[in-house]
């Protein structure tokens, strides 16, 4: 009798353990890497001094076995489209080589890459969202390519300054800006004409003034933003001259909290208990991209791709750009976003990667990618006649836009940023006071 | 619990140990073809199953560097003493418990209702059965897609009727910018979408109980209210403690919708579940052993709650 109910409970917790499993089964597996007794990363070409001869022998050019060299990144269709085009051109310049292009959904990108690299699966390059780089490259995941490529200066030198420095970790550069892009102002013209106003702000004050003036209640807001992550106060936060630290990384105190940035921050809640700022940042409501095109927002501030979204759902839709507004030092700014390629630590045929990753910055490839929405990272390509037209606005916004902080712990700042914007607009914290949390918060963060 | 002595009596009554081991190999070699078609199995849950969970097991010892798992730091227990004094954390556990809470006891009341009505002898069984399935079947992404829409403070239909049409609210309903609000849909879809499969297996149980007693009871005098109490619930007894027990399991276990419905935890990381706060933890901040440990802990109150369960119900089944 007793034993019975041993053997019944020891089955039933078996059960019970099985169902567990398979109910947290995707994520239990991916939290355990698979092959722990093999290093992941096999060092055998160490990256030293670039007067070393290349690692690989030259191969034979009468019969080559092309190297497959993987390629990961998190593109749109339209972007798919214009890449498998640079890697015909790519392969058809080195026969030698072949690319294997696999494309992960941006959510999933980071977490498939982290399970992929620790089973020592990963690819040999990838394009990384450019605030991934100082994270991946603190946990000596990549390559540093100005010690192993012999004519990274060259490069860089002809590379946009804000992106390149999207790459730069502990003194060394992990990648190279692959493709760049910016936030500007969309400003909806119809409803701009019904509400009688001619023109975008040019100032941030009129940028307010025109928002609460194309408010009609619950009907109509003059701005909106997509959530309360720096990302979507970034662009007026710079431009009111708004800091989140200092510039060589050490503290937050008296910078996300100094007076620059509080006014931007005060600014934003105002509108918002105006009723000239969409409640929809809080969560759960109308989307800005569907809500700019439907009339329900006047202004939003977004990026590039915003063209070919519209294209693809709202054809009809006439997209309008202008510059941020300028702040209160009469200046405008920006965040930058973009891309960086990178080539990864535990990759085999790095030599092969690194000649990718020279021709993902070359002229004919960034032209290439152009065609379909992505900005060049090239300063010596600005100008080119077949660059489209509504580039110019972003590119000229470019010239003023700020990076967020190159750190590996910058997803906690965010996180804290964002927080204290939460509390703020709830009315929990004053401005100051949320900020002056974030600050502390930052600052943990920085002592680490 | 068997006593030491109670123990003893039973070992000395048993044959010697040699010939036990014997007994032991006979028994194997006479169900060797059952052994061997478990075997492959095995070795697959071992790999896949036993190794990950001892393998992360470890890791929630480390601060673990997921890339050189060599240059990992052990921690001892500093990862479970963070998260057992972390807000956040705490917050997710009160979440996930609020959610298994008002979702088993919510599914299976509805369930039993929705069982017992398909059990009588009416038209369109079959269009009903269906109805109720289809939630189940239906992926979580796109029901919770589904219901965020629903509850949309701008644009919703929920708004939409208790504002415009019932009257109920002034101001529309910001459902999923407020951390407790939010739990509103959360757990609607979580009862919602799992009735119909409690209900199907209640049914089949239900279908079980032989018409002979409840016609004996009703001719005794027994209304349908006293039939469904003294007859039908004692008999579906088993079924409920099954029932009860996997949901508890799949409530502990909630994801998807929290993680799509909350975008990860927002506004302020109040609106976590245990889960989405172990996968923030691990894939976004890169706390691999943060993440292990919360693991860990979800299991061990998993199996310790469902041990208890069914001992404590099964036992008084029994007579």
């Amino acid at each position: 009798m007793k034993r019975k109910n041993w053997t019944m409970a020891l089955l039933s917790g078996m059960l019970i353990l099985g169902l567990v499993l398979t109910a947290c089964g995707g994520a239990e597996e991916a939290a355990a890497p698979p092959e722990p007794t093999e290093p992941p990363v096999p060092t055998e070409a160490p990256i030293e001094a670039p007067t070393e001869a290349p690692t690989e022998p030259p191969e034979p050019t009468e019969a080559p076995e092309p190297v497959a060299v993987t390629y990961w990144h998190t593109m749109s269709d339209a972007e798919v489209e214009a890449m498998e085009e640079v890697i015909a051109m790519f392969e058809a310049e080195h026969p030698d080589i072949h690319i294997e292009m696999t494309r992960y959904a941006y959510d999933d990108f980071k977490s498939a890459l982290l399970t992929s690299l620790a089973g020592g699966e990963g690819p040999d390059t990838a394009r990384l969202d450019i605030i991934w780089v100082p994270e991946l490259a603190e946990m000596e995941a990549l390559v540093a390519l100005d010690e192993a490529m012999e004519d990274f200066d060259g490069i860089a030198a002809k590379t946009f300054p804000g992106p390149l420095a999207t790459n730069h970790w502990k003194g060394h550069y992990y990648g190279l800006p692959q493709d760049t892009n910016t936030q500007v102002l969309l400003w909806h013209k119809v409803l701009f004409d019904e509400a009688g106003i001619d023109s975008p702000p040019a100032t941030l004050e009129e940028f307010k003034e025109s928002a609460c003036a194309l408010s009609k209640g619950e009907e109509q807001y003059g701005y909106a933003m997509g959530g309360t992550y720096f990302w979507a106060p970034a662009p007026v936060f710079y431009a009111m001259g708004g800091k989140v630290v200092d510039e060589d990384i050490t503290t937050a105190e008296g910078y996300i909290n100094g007076p620059e940035s509080v006014a931007a921050f005060q600014m934003l809640v105002d509108m918002y208990n105006e009723g000239c700022l969409s409640p929809n940042l809080l969560g759960g409501g109308v989307g800005t991209s569907d809500g700019h095109a439907t009339g329900l927002y006047a202004m939003i501030i977004d990026g590039p791709w915003m063209v070919d979204i519209y294209k693809a759902d709202f054809p009809d839709f006439e997209v309008n750009f202008a510059p941020i507004p300028n702040g209160p030092d009469g200046t405008t700014s920006s965040v930058v976003g973009g891309q960086d390629i990178v080539v990864f630590d535990g990759s085999e045929h790095k030599e092969a990667a690194m000649e990718w990753a020279r021709f993902l910055l070359s002229e004919e490839a960034q032209l290439k990618m152009a065609e379909r929405g992505v900005i060049p990272t090239l300063s010596t390509v600005i100008g080119d006649p077949s660059l489209p037209d509504y580039f110019g606005v972003f590119l000229e916004q470019l010239k003023t836009a700020q990076a967020r902080v190159p750190h590996p712990q910058w997803g906690d700042m965010d996180g804290a940023i964002n927080n204290a914007y939460q509390r703020m607009l709830r009315g929990e914290q004053t401005v100051q006071e949320a900020l002056d949390q974030a600050a502390q918060e930052i600052d943990a963060l920085l002592a680490q | 619990m068997a006593t030491s002595t109670g123990e003893r009596i039973e070992l000395e009554a048993r044959p010697s140990l040699p010939a036990r081991g014997l007994a032991l190999l006979r028994q194997v070699y006479r169900a060797r073809t059952a052994y061997l078609f478990l075997f492959p199995g095995l070795i697959l849950f071992t790999a896949f199953v036993i190794y990950p969970m001892l393998y992360s097991l470890r890791i929630s010892f480390y601060d673990w560097n997921v890339i050189k798992p060599a240059k990992s730091e052990f921690v001892g227990l500093d990862n479970y003493q963070m998260l057992l004094s972390a807000p956040v954390f705490r917050r997710a556990v009160l979440n996930t418990l609020a959610y298994t809470a008002i979702t088993v006891p919510g599914q299976m009341t509805l369930a039993l209702i929705v069982a017992v009505l398909l059990d009588q002898k009416i038209r369109g069984k079959t269009f009903f059965r269906v109805a109720y399935y289809l939630p189940v079947i239906t992926s979580w992404v796109i029901v919770t897609l589904i219901f965020e829409y629903l509850f949309n403070s701008q644009a919703g239909m929920i708004n939409y009727l208790l504002r415009d049409v019932l009257h109920l609210v002034d101001e529309p309903i910001r459902w999923l910018a407020d951390p407790v609000l939010a739990m509103v849909p959360i757990n609607l879809l979580g009862i919602w979408k799992g009735v119909g499969w409690s209900a199907i297996i209640m049914l089949a149980a239900l279908q079980e109980i032989p018409g002979e007693l409840l016609e004996a009871a009703a001719v005794d005098g027994a209304g349908p209210w006293s039939r469904l109490r003294g007859i039908t619930l004692p008999l579906l007894r088993p079924t409920l403690v099954f029932l009860l027990v996997v949901l508890v399991i799949g409530g502990l276990n909630v994801y998807i919708s929290v993680l799509l419905m909350t975008d990860g935890g927002q506004p302020l990381d109040l609106t976590h579940s245990v889960l989405t706060l172990m996968v923030k933890e691990t894939f976004d901040r890169l706390n691999f052993g943060g993440g292990a440990a919360i693991s860990y802990l979800l299991t061990a109150f998993v199996f310790f709650i469902s041990v208890l369960q069914i001992r404590l119900l099964r036992r008084r089944v029994e007579y």
